[in-house]
């Protein structure tokens, strides 16, 4: 595999506020990236700066292998993005999806293009093409942007929650289109989503980004604030159940700590441990299984938290885990960093 | 009320008699107007666009500017146009003084801020996903700037309707800069405020009934052009 984009030591600012920290970032061609962080992580931003609508205030982009800057022609009509919130031209649907087509000066076949690229996320030429954009459902205009992109046969497709905000049919429909679009034409992915669930099933690397740092081992379990202080220089998370995490030294002013999923086992029942270690009690909220890794990612609520675990389906058998099971999660408190 | 009454079918007579010395006005109003909003539009629309689409240093300053020049009274443009244009002034050689082109000169400082504020307001409004969907489209730097403008000609069109208001309905630069001189630079409007002085009521209204009419008319033509 060789790689389509090579992020080095990009640091970028929104006026003062430092928004993104990646010292290395290789995502290869054909692979399909998932994103994964809460709201302001940084997901967009990122995608912003693959899309390159803007330039990363520090630090390089390489696209297959050379640096790329915006509006540079080795980038355009290849790389596209499909935002949460479609974004169409006050125009008809048919020149909406003809615009990039239009652009490109691609006069070839180009009704049947538009039709095909429609056919794709379940709209039908003759009754679309010819709609305003304003007679369009926030799904149809989400298909529309879509079929949009799809026109192009892009080598890259970018997609920010491209389902958050569309009814179960057009995220099916939309789902659909851009696997087709990656098996058919090697398009590369980089989907930032919510849904876990989708997004670890497709997935090759799933990144997870956290106050603009990424981490390229998947999810990670998030603790937030806010943090008492406790024995002096340590700090403690209180849950609302009565339960509470101790956290390591260093964390004033710190707002999020991080501790890994590798760092935590699970057990039946609570053991006799020393005082550098983490016990707690917790339910699993829901399970799913990573078809192209073969795991099962699990949900375990700890009243106020969420962590995220995986395990194999042997470890499912023997633990005997199941949605609604309570556990109880261990961890060292050294392991826990504060972000 | 007679007054009224009789300046409508006096509007009528003077429309349809081809009364020469109404049509003379009417005509030297609609060259200046549309002389005057063709020049605002060409140094208005790029200035409003720059002035919206990006963000630089004084922006803020420049638009409190803007803003100030919209309430510019027509009287005091017409002082300083007269100053400049007069044989005493800078550009005394070009004898514009008590030309249609002085008063063009003068309407088109009217109508520039108009037409540049509104630009510029309209651009601002621009959903932040404009931008980012055409670069994802393949769109580059030009591309964005035409079809940015095109997809806010609503907005543009109803800054250059209300600037033709504007320009349309003046009195001051016509009177200092034009001197309301019969067959040559008199408008509808100066010939309105020369008969209301002579006391022919019926005359003026009339006028004002033509301006309006002409009003309606450049309104309507840009309202159709719109629902096409």
């Amino acid at each position: 595999m060789t790689a389509v984009y090579q992020l080095k030591n990009i640091r970028h600012f929104y006026n003062d506020r430092k928004v993104l920290n990646i010292d290395d970032l290789t995502i290869e061609k054909g692979s399909i990236t998932g994103l994964v962080g809460p709201n302001g992580s940084g997901k967009s931003t990122l995608l912003k700066l693959l899309i390159f609508a803007e330039r990363p205030s520090l630090g390089e982009i390489y696209f297959r292998g050379k640096i790329e800057l915006p509006f540079s022609k080795a980038i355009r009509s290849k790389v596209t993005l499909l935002t949460q919130k479609p974004y169409l031209l006050k125009r008809t649907v048919y020149d909406n999806i003809a615009y990039g087509l239009n652009i490109r000066k691609d006069k070839n076949d180009v009704i049947r293009r538009i039709k095909t690229a429609l056919s794709k996320v379940g709209l039908d030429f003759e009754r679309f093409a010819p709609r305003k954009w304003h007679e369009l459902s926030g799904g149809e205009a989400q298909r529309v942007a879509m079929a949009a992109r799809l026109v192009l046969e892009p080598d890259v497709l970018l997609l920010d929650e491209p389902v958050a905000s569309v009814d179960m049919e057009s995220a099916k429909l939309i789902r659909n289109a851009t696997l087709k679009a990656c098996e058919e034409w090697g398009t590369t992915l980089v989907i930032a989503s919510h849904d876990l669930q989708w997004l670890f099933s497709i997935s090759d690397t799933q990144i997870f980004i956290f106050n603009g740092k990424i981490f390229p081992t998947g999810v990670e379990n998030i603790i937030t604030g806010p943090f008492e202080t406790h024995n002096g220089n340590q700090f403690i998370k209180k849950l609302s159940d009565g339960q509470f995490l101790v956290l390591p030294e260093g964390g004033k002013g710190k707002t999020a700590a991080l501790i890994k999923k590798k760092n935590i086992s699970i057990d039946q029942d609570k053991k006799q441990l020393n005082n550098g270690f983490n016990q707690c009690e917790g339910t699993i909220t829901s399970m799913f299984f990573e078809k192209k890794k073969e795991r099962i990612s699990a949900n375990i609520g700890l009243n106020d938290l969420s962590f995220t675990l995986n395990f194999s389906p042997d470890q499912i058998s023997r633990l005997d885990l199941q949605p609604g099971k309570k556990i109880i999660l261990t961890f060292k408190i050294d392991h826990m960093e504060w972000m | 009320m007679d007054d009224i009454v009789a300046g409508i079918v006096k509007a009528f007579e003077l429309l349809f008699s081809g009364d020469e010395s109404t049509w003379t006005a009417v005509l030297a109003t609609v060259k200046v107007s549309t002389c005057s909003m063709l020049l605002s539009i060409g140094a208005g629309l790029p200035c409003g666009f720059l002035l919206g689409y990006y963000e630089f240093r004084g922006k803020q300053h420049l638009r409190t500017v803007l803003d100030t020049m919209l309430a510019l009274p027509t009287v005091f443009i017409g002082l300083v146009v007269f100053a400049f244009i007069s044989n005493q002034g800078p550009l005394g050689d070009f004898k514009l003084l008590f030309s249609l082109t002085g008063i063009a000169i003068g309407q088109t400082i009217l109508a520039f801020p108009i037409v540049t504020a509104i630009t510029a307001t309209t651009i601002e409004a621009v959903d932040p996903l404009f931008k980012l969907t055409l670069v994802s489209l393949g769109a580059g730097k030009r591309n964005i700037i035409a079809t940015c403008l095109w997809e806010v000609r609503y907005g543009i069109l109803a800054g250059a309707v209300t600037a033709y208001g504007r320009v349309l309905t003046e009195v001051g630069i016509s009177m200092m800069v034009g001197g309301n001189i019969k067959w040559h630079t008199r408008t509808v409007t100066t010939a309105i405020a020369l008969e209301t002085g002579k006391g022919e009521f019926a005359n003026g209204i009339a006028l004002g009934i033509i301006l309006i009419t002409l009003a309606f008319a450049v309104n309507l033509s840009l309202s159709l052009l719109r629902r096409q």
